[in-house]
């Protein structure tokens, strides 16, 4: 029973094929047609892509045109920043601020105990 | 394997390759058509190699079976955003059977197809692997990416539940 059940369920199936093949698109046109496809997806890519960097360029230029209205400003004094490494006190020699500094000679600058 | 030769398999496998198409896209022709192209790009580009672990047959039915897969998710998603169609182009999969390609079936095959449409996917895919491209249900497990166990489950329910639905329809 259930034999012949597969096998009555296996005609329809085939019957399903073959009408299926009847249909079926030749190959080399479907992988024409892929081709065209890919060239379109790509030229898509490219406008999506522009569209997005125009999109992001508007925006930043309209913010900043609200910042500037509101007063806001984002002023970076370069002169006012300054960055140390953890690793400076490497470079740092002993007694190096008698280097920094300007010598002074004379009676007011000596301790008169050593002349 | 040389593009010649894949050429000439996929040429080879063509017909099956769409019959498999269509099963995944719900007999949706447009979208069987477009899940097809999409997956001969895959091969030809190189973005899906056959490395020899099973034969070609199943592993270009398998990779028709996960495009189908990422159409229908890429679907699902324009459905609920509808500003995702900008980035992801026009819509291919409908997921509902061809009106003119339901009309030029026969009675049989017409009603073999409705029943098949109101089985679960994995049956569907399982009965169609076995019945259709004449797999094993173990190369149907290959394919359809579930185990031997699961793919011998879905076969026997599957086939069932067709049978009932096939003498539904005939009474």
């Amino acid at each position: 029973m259930i034999e012949r059940d597969d096998h009555r369920l296996r005609k329809g199936f085939e019957a399903l094929r073959r009408e299926d093949a009847a249909g079926t698109p030749p190959f080399w046109a479907t992988v024409a047609a892929a081709r065209a496809r890919q060239a379109a997806a790509r030229g898509h890519r490219a406008l999506r892509l522009a569209a997005a960097v125009v999109v992001a360029v508007a925006a930043v230029v309209v913010v900043s045109t609200w910042r500037e209205r509101d007063g806001i400003r984002l002023d970076v004094d370069l002169a006012t920043v300054r960055w140390q490494a953890p690793t400076d006190f490497l470079l740092k020699l002993p007694g190096d601020e008698l280097l920094r500094s300007i010598p002074q000679l004379g009676l007011g600058g000596l301790d008169r105990r050593t002349l | 394997m040389s593009p010649a030769d894949l050429t000439a398999e996929l040429e080879h496998l063509h017909a099956a390759a769409f019959g498999w198409a269509l099963s995944c896209c719900g007999w949706d022709r447009t979208a069987a058509e477009d899940v097809l192209q999409a997956s001969y790009l895959k091969l030809l580009d190189g973005r899906a190699r056959f490395d020899g672990r099973s034969s070609f047959r199943t592993f270009l039915l398998g990779v028709i079976a996960r495009t189908a897969r990422e159409a229908r998710r890429r679907s699902a998603l324009r459905r609920w955003l509808p500003l995702a169609s900008l980035v992801l182009g026009p819509e291919a999969v409908d997921g509902r059977p061809d009106p003119a390609m339901a009309l030029t079936r026969a009675d049989e095959t017409a009603r073999l197809v409705r029943a098949l449409g109101r089985l679960s996917t994995r049956q569907r895919q399982v009965l169609h692997l076995v019945f259709y491209e004449d797999l094993t249900i173990a190369e149907a497990a290959t394919v359809a990416g579930v185990s031997l166990g699961t793919a011998r489950t879905h076969y026997e329910r599957g086939k069932a539940a067709l049978r009932k639905l096939l003498e539904g329809e005939r009474e």
